[in-house]
């Protein structure tokens, strides 16, 4: 399965976006890591352009918060993407938050799954459940 | 016949001709009823008449360059990487189609030199379909040529009539892949100039290949420090009769995510010179809400726009200088845009150093930093008043032959 990855909007924690990649390869997922300082715009672009299923997006510095409250208005401009998997995971706010309210408001925001502050393989876990249950 | 060594260099643009020896360059305005070959040996026959036609080389932007239409699938990689190889190949004229929203463009009327199709790596499958062949079926094209997903050629070339495929632009970790693409644009250009009348009699003076300006150029910019005092990154302004070049240093793109060994990239405007494109520079002159402030900067009002004569002239360079910045800053979404606060050096050349002085050029620059870019930055202007650049990339390309 194709995964698009990358850090969303200026942030540039590169090392966490490297340990992303080798989990998911780990995990025999083919990846496509766009690195850190990625936009919104060349996430779906990539999507497009490699045929991906699920597109993970992560941010440290709660920077997604600003990012993905386009997210839904962006990804409906793009004709095919009605099936593509939605995630986004790490630190998702800026300063304290309920983990449950933080989700509940990245779903409105159009992600399918969210992973505040959840460790990286309960986060991949948790997408590889909601993949079977897809199915 | 002159020493052995010695190698006569000619630019033929689309206002003045250049001719260069070892001892001197002349500059002439074209007279626009005489052919290009009759007309250079009216100015330069002496000249030319001392060289063999294996010691002169030529090259030139006067044949109007090629157009291009670019059908890709997205903005961030196909299309951005398919103009950006077009661009440095000396495409000068680029339309672009996002694939999915095909229907919704209109055919243009004119005939395109080249269309481009390109989309998805190498393991995607059945990305195009009957809408591209039917919005192909309605175009006047010269050549179409596939850069997509390799999966696809076979369906390609059953439905599209003479198409030529080369290698996916977009290798399957996302990356350009410039080389096959760039070769077959080049080539093309080559064959638009053997095929224009008025080019091709240039033929009769040299038995060497007659490049593209722009591509004389962008080869001689790793080498430009070797003959002027420019600093990196830097950015470079062709300002010609009928378009800007602008050559810049990659390191000035803002949130680049193509990945190639040039140092150096080119953007092309087509409409904006200051003899045949003048009145397309005065449209967009008028529509930039800071060129009356720049032209009571200057001490003149917007009749100038209406005047002739060498004062007005002057003027149009120094709007030209204005309206090209802008074009790349942040005030205009263009294609590219640059990151001007971390310019070190302006280099200007072509004729518009033949007419503006340096301390005229350093006004308008200090003028653009302070009212667009709120900045007191202050790159170095530097003016290419010899064509040093020009003669440093023909020289380069004579070696190389």
């Amino acid at each position: 399965m194709k995964v698009v990855t990358g850090v969303v909007g200026n942030d540039i924690h590169v090392v966490a976006n490297r340990l992303m990649e080798l989990s998911l390869h780990a995990r025999g997922y083919e990846v496509f890591n766009l690195g850190v300082n990625t936009h919104l715009e060349e996430f779906f672009d990539a999507v497009v352009e490699t045929g991906a299923e699920i597109l993970l997006i992560s941010s440290l510095n709660g920077e997604a918060e600003g990012w993905s409250r386009e997210v839904r208005m962006l990804k409906a401009k793009y004709k095919d993407l009605d099936n593509l998997v939605m995630m986004i995971g790490g630190n998702l706010t800026v300063g304290a938050g309920k983990a449950d309210e933080i989700e509940k408001k990245y779903k409105k925001y159009g992600f399918d799954l969210v992973c505040h502050q959840v460790d990286l393989n309960t986060g991949l876990d948790s997408l590889e459940a909601f993949l079977a249950q897809r199915n | 016949m002159s020493g052995s060594n010695e190698k006569l260099l000619i630019d033929v643009g689309s206002t003045y001709f250049k001719v260069s020896t070892a001892e001197s360059i002349e500059q002439h305005f074209r007279d626009f009823n005489k052919d290009v070959l009759d007309d250079l040996m009216n100015k330069c026959g002496q000249t030319i008449q001392r060289f063999g036609k294996e010691d002169v080389h030529i090259c030139s932007s006067a044949n109007g360059g090629l157009s291009a239409l670019i059908i890709g699938i997205t903005q961030s990689f196909s299309l951005k990487y398919a103009t950006n190889i077009a661009f440095n190949s000396g495409i000068n004229i680029i339309d672009t189609i996002l694939y999915q929203n095909i229907e919704e463009y209109s055919v243009p009327s004119d005939l395109i030199d080249v269309v481009i199709i390109v989309g998805g790596i190498d393991t995607r499958v059945n990305i195009f379909s009957d809408s591209l062949f039917n919005y192909l079926g309605r175009l006047n094209c010269s050549n179409i040529v596939y850069v997509g997903s390799e999966q696809d050629k076979s369906a390609i070339k059953d439905k599209i009539e003479g198409v030529v495929l080369l290698p996916n632009i977009i290798d399957n970790r996302l990356h350009i892949v410039e080389e096959h693409l760039k070769e077959y644009l080049t080539n093309l250009y080559q064959q638009d100039i053997e095929g224009k009348e008025d080019i091709k009699h240039l033929y009769d003076i040299t038995a060497n290949q007659i490049f593209s300006t722009p591509y004389i150029v962008n080869k001689a910019l790793p080498f430009i420090t070797s003959k002027l005092s420019v600093v990196n990154p830097f950015i470079l302004l062709d300002i010609g009769g009928a378009t800007t070049d602008i050559h810049y240093s990659k390191d000035l793109v803002v949130d680049d995510n193509i990945v190639t060994e040039n140092e150096y990239d080119r953007l092309v405007f087509k409409k904006l010179g200051v003899y045949k494109s003048k009145q397309s520079l005065i449209f967009a002159a008028k529509n930039n809400e800071f060129v009356y402030e720049l032209l009571t900067h200057l001490k003149v009002t917007e009749n100038i726009f209406e005047e002739q004569g060498e004062k007005a002239t002057r003027i149009l360079m120094q709007l030209a200088i204005f309206l090209v910045l802008c074009k790349i800053s942040h005030y205009r979404q263009a294609y590219i845009n640059l990151k001007l606060l971390a310019v070190n050096s302006i280099v200007i050349t072509g004729g518009i150093t033949k007419v503006l002085t340096i301390g005229e050029i350093e006004d308008i620059i200090a003028f653009f930093y302070k009212k667009i870019l709120s900045s007191e930055h202050n790159p170095a202007a530097i003016m290419d008043s010899n064509y040093d650049i020009w003669t440093l990339g023909a020289i380069g390309e004579t070696v190389c032959q």
